[in-house]
């Protein structure tokens, strides 16, 4: 892997990174936004995560495991449960975890 | 959700996760970290990663990057209005420190009205700190640490955003977002080549959620 094409990847994400997350904010904060898109905004957060686990969990890697001996799915559902009940970020995330490597043990 | 410390303690492994993989394909520490520092991109980076490994050219790296990345103009989008008081300096700071973990910390904290610029610049930082500490502990010493997969390091990043959807479920309309989307998703990833459905299926389903009557 040459020096030039590292560092020509790195650059490149770099500048793209940027000219995706800071024009929306620096456009959008200074209008007020309509009622209407302030609510389908508000939608926003739950509908990329929900998009992110499904296809983290389903495709992990970008293989597909089958559902019911896949241990990202059920991981993921002790993952919730954890999170619902204690509301501890952290904590959920280590039971996941924890959760992940039992489950990939049992299932193989 | 305390400045995000719990972000910085999900991100160092995962961080160190990248800097072993990244070393292995052939990156030098220095690039691993300067990937990390520069183009804090979570989940793009492994897949940037993975199509490098594969001998893909830089503009397929780059573009399938773009494309899981589009989301951050929602995630901007969705927190523009927290930010009209912001200075323009202020807004590229915390524009160029967001992530995933860092964005649905904050839009919770503004939640529960206890965000401001500086606290939203504090959770910024302390991921960034634990992101680009990770990968450069982890190129470093990627000899001693060995395969990531073994700590099962992979499932932290879902993991993470499986708190964090839960934690986005605040009512009931939120939850029937979450599970239309996560729907979508399914069909989305059989229909839409690549990783299009990382775009596709969030703005359809906040789109069916806006629509639909109360």
């Amino acid at each position: 892997m040459s020096a030039t094409y590292v560092w020509t990847v790195i650059v490149a994400m770099a500048v793209i990174n940027f000219l995706v997350r800071y024009p929306p904010i620096a456009i959008l904060s200074r209008v007020a936004l309509p009622q209407w898109l302030r609510r389908w905004l508000s939608y926003i957060p739950v509908a990329v995560m929900a998009t992110l686990v499904t296809g983290e969990v389903l495709r992990p890697g970008g293989t597909w495991l089958p559902p019911l001996t896949n241990p990202y799915v059920w991981a993921a559902v002790g993952t919730g449960v954890v999170y619902w009940r204690f509301r501890s970020f952290l904590g959920a995330s280590l039971a996941g975890v924890a959760f992940f490597l039992a489950l990939r043990a049992a299932l193989g | 959700m305390g400045l995000g410390f719990p972000i910085l303690l999900g991100y160092l492994p995962i961080g160190m996760a990248f800097g072993v993989l990244a070393e292995s394909l052939g990156f030098t520490p220095l690039q691993a970290t300067a990937c990390s520092a520069l183009a804090l991109a979570g989940a793009g980076q492994f897949i940037a990663l993975a199509l490098m490994g594969s001998g893909a050219t830089a503009i397929a790296v780059v573009a399938a990057t773009t494309v899981v990345n589009l989301r951050y103009v929602l995630f901007g989008a969705a927190l523009s209005p927290h930010l009209d008081r912001v200075r323009p300096v202020g807004q590229a700071l915390l524009a160029f420190s967001l992530t995933d973990e860092t964005f649905a910390v904050n839009i919770d904290d503004h939640r529960r009205g206890s965000a401001d610029a500086w606290s939203m610049a504090g959770v910024g930082a302390i991921a960034w700190a634990g992101w680009v500490g990770g990968t450069a502990v982890g190129a470093l010493a990627s000899g001693l640490i060995g395969d990531p997969a073994r700590w099962g390091v992979q499932f932290a990043m879902p993991a993470m955003f499986t708190a964090l959807l839960v934690a986005q479920a605040e009512s009931r309309r939120h939850v029937l977002v979450g599970v239309i989307a996560a729907a979508l998703t399914l069909g989305f990833m059989l229909l839409l080549p690549g990783r299009w459905y990382v775009v596709a299926a969030p703005i359809l389903a906040a789109t069916l959620a806006a629509v639909l009557p109360r």
